[in-house]
């Protein structure tokens, strides 16, 4: 079972995180204030972290960087309650792994949550990528379902290499926005539904078993069609 | 403005003069003033004209002038009528004596006198009734003259006997008929009233040039100081009028009119930046504390969504909560999004930005869009130079400018996103052939929640140009709303960075 360690001093907020995180099959482990967090973070072996930025004893970016500096490299999620745009560039650059602003939607959180834990699992260098019968070779930049080539564009391979490398993790809208095109605005929800589209209609011709799913309310996931 | 400053002391000027010269026995003489007006009408001071100390200046100068000459003149008039008197009573005087004489004493009466008349003030003559010669110093007797005894001035000059074509003098003269017959004048030179005049006339001039000249470039200097001042005032408003309230006009401690001015709108700039404050204050804690019982209430929808069955009837209703959850939320993170870059803080996300490679960007993101709804989406690139801004921001504007186009182009229509260099930076064009935006929306499509009547239909928030002018007015961009070639909506937004060596922010 993955564990979580949550660095949080609202007591509200660290409940949703468990909860949510709970819900999705992984232990959370929670410490109220920052000398406790940084003992544990260092100390234990965890799968992720979620940290809020500000808190009592010690600061939230004071944490992540001794982490970095004594080699302790597991991911960080920076939740903060701070909304200035400036903080982002400052939580990543302290070595966070991603950035959320508080309030935030739960299942938000836990996707970026599994996205941090599955990216450390499958790190290290891969040429290939497999899911059902799609596969994606990341040398010749090429796809093919079934065997057959798909032609895509730039954009579009980018999508689907992110999608697969994180096959079975539901991915927000958000998280796709952030991770393809860089930024951290509100596209509007119609956009990146319109590119997911486009890809659908490569990759799932009607026929084939659907690898590209909708989640209600949340964003997309690509799986096996079994 | 200009032009008619510059010739405005030049005109005044003249009008000094020509009063002057209206005045009974006044030589036309400009000599006094020539050097004044070189002296002041030199380009480039004509902007300090315009003071108001310059043109009070100018004002009592000319008041001046006239006052001066109206005096001298009355002077010069009561001194030579005067002078005139006296010199007909000894005219008469004399003539009263040497009537009563022998005509074979005059001549040597006549002698006598002007031994006595050292100055050569009087002349005398005797002259046949046909005007010859007889005896006395006078060459000729004056043809205007009559002979009744009485005192005239004469027009013309005369000119005394014995001297070579001697020079011709201004008189006032008298002549009358001896008992022989003989014609008998008396004249005595003015001289003396001329010299006077004279003598007024130049005080006149030096009193005025030296009091004129140094008055003006007095006048001028004066003016500086406060003219200074206004530029000061006028630059510490600048980036008041960007944004930053929190800045204050210069006060001095010499505590004059101006101080009081910049106090007056110091005070005034305080009680908007509180009110600003306050009205922001509102804005934002409304968003602020909404924003988390939305959220919960989001998480619950969701939670509830992931209990609910698909098949189940009450699925697509928590669905439809929970989007329109999800876009009251986007529109507070939206607002406070604005308020945030309305504080003019976010300066560390600034770098070089290629403009080009950002609207291919663009293009890439938002052709799959406009595609779907069957617009033509084309861009048009002559890549401008690289421009300081935040990549990040400017995306999100013009993204909200493309997407605002493809929102409003109805199915069939174009969109053109044209890029061109310009003077100091790059110009972008949006143009659409959408229903466009009508003259008296055009400012108001900039204020947040905006929404024309065309736009009540489709779904969105007013926010999205409020960001993009925000975006734009951290950046010193500007953003212009027209028209474009087919009725379309033409949004131009001018990159053209301002000095961003000085920071804007506090």
């Amino acid at each position: 079972m993955p564990k979580v360690l949550t660095i949080e001093d609202d007591a509200v907020t660290a409940r949703e995180i468990i909860a949510e995180l709970g819900s999705h099959g992984i232990e959370v482990e929670w410490v109220d204030n920052g000398r406790d967090g940084i003992i544990k973070a260092v100390g234990a072996p965890y799968d992720a972290i979620t940290l809020d930025r500000i808190l009592p004893g010690l600061d939230g970016l004071a944490i992540v960087t001794t982490m970095r500096q004594v080699g302790v490299e597991t991911p960080v999620l920076m939740i903060s309650a701070l909304s200035d745009v400036d903080e982002r560039v400052r939580g990543l650059r302290a070595g966070g792994d991603d950035y959320m602003t508080k309030p935030f939607a739960p299942d938000e959180m836990a996707a970026r949550i599994e996205v941090l834990m599955r990216r450390r699992r499958t790190a290290g260098p891969v040429t290939e990528l497999r899911v059902d019968d799609l596969e994606l070779n990341l040398i010749t930049r090429t796809a093919r379902r079934g065997g057959l080539e798909l032609e895509l564009l730039p954009t579009e391979f980018r999508l689907l290499e992110f999608m697969m490398r994180n096959s079975g993790q539901v991915l927000t809208r958000m998280m796709i926005f952030e991770t393809i095109w860089g930024l951290h605005f509100d596209p509007g929800t119609n956009l990146i539904d319109v590119h997911i589209g486009r890809l659908r209609k490569k990759i799932d011709r009607p026929g084939l078993p659907p690898l590209i799913r909708t989640v209600r309310g949340s964003g997309y996931m690509l799986a096996d069609a079994r | 403005m200009h032009a008619e400053s510059s010739s405005l002391l030049p005109e005044r000027e003249q009008r000094a003069t020509e009063q002057r010269a209206d005045e009974p026995g006044w030589p036309s003489d400009r000599r006094g003033m020539t050097p004044v007006a070189s002296t002041v009408s030199a380009a480039g001071l004509s902007r300090s004209w315009r003071s108001s100390t310059t043109r009070l200046l100018i004002i009592y100068g000319a008041l001046f002038v006239v006052w001066s000459s109206v005096l001298i003149g009355v002077l010069h008039w009561e001194t030579s009528k005067y002078l005139g008197a006296i010199s007909d009573q000894i005219l008469e005087q004399r003539a009263r004596y040497l009537s009563t004489l022998d005509r074979q004493q005059l001549p040597a009466a006549m002698d006598a006198s002007n031994a006595a008349d050292l100055r050569g003030m009087m002349v005398y003559g005797v002259f046949t009734a046909e005007g010859q010669y007889v005896s006395g110093n006078l060459a000729y007797p004056p043809a205007e003259l009559p002979a009744d005894g009485r005192v005239h001035l004469l027009h013309s000059g005369i000119q005394r006997r014995g001297y070579d074509g001697g020079d011709e003098f201004h008189a006032r003269a008298l002549a009358l008929q001896l008992p022989t017959g003989e014609l008998m004048v008396l004249a005595r030179s003015t001289n003396i009233t001329e010299r006077i005049s004279q003598i007024i006339r130049q005080g006149l001039l030096w009193a005025l040039s030296l009091t004129l000249i140094p008055g003006l470039i007095g006048g001028y200097l004066l003016s500086r100081g406060p003219l200074r001042r206004v530029r000061q005032f006028e630059a510490a408003v600048q980036p008041i009028m960007r944004g930053s309230l929190d800045r204050r006009l210069p006060v001095s401690d010499r505590r004059d009119e101006l101080d009081l001015l910049a106090s007056i709108v110091n005070n005034m700039l305080a009680e908007l930046e509180r009110l600003m404050g306050e009205v922001k204050g509102v804005c934002d804690s409304i968003a602020h504390d909404l924003r988390t019982p939305l959220t919960r209430l989001r998480a619950q929808l969701h939670r509830l969504q992931q209990q609910t069955a698909p098949e189940d009837g009450r699925a697509a209703l928590i669905e439809c909560c929970i989007d329109e959850v999800t876009a009251l939320l986007a529109r507070f993170a939206a607002l406070l999004r604005i308020s945030e870059m309305e504080d003019l803080r976010r300066r560390s996300g600034f770098g070089m930005v290629d403009m080009s490679a950002m609207m291919r960007d663009i293009h890439d993101l938002y052709a799959p869009l406009a595609e779907d709804k069957n617009v033509r989406f084309a861009i048009d690139i002559d890549p401008p130079p690289p421009l300081p801004g935040d990549r990040e921001l400017l995306f999100e504007a013009i993204s909200n400018l493309i997407s605002n186009a493809i929102k409003f182009t109805p199915s069939g229509g174009n969109i053109r996103l044209q890029l061109r260099p310009c003077e100091g930076g790059a110009k972008l064009c949006v143009v659409d052939s959408g229903p466009g935006i009508p003259l008296d929306e055009r400012e108001a499509v900039l204020q947040r929640f905006y929404r024309s009547d065309t736009a009540l239909q489709l779904p969105g928030s007013g926010l999205g140009l409020s960001i993009v002018s925000a975006i734009v007015r951290l950046h010193g961009f500007r953003l212009e709303i027209g028209e474009g070639d087919d009725g379309g909506a033409r949004v131009t937004l001018l990159c053209v960075p301002r000095d961003l060596s000085q920071p804007v922010a506090n």
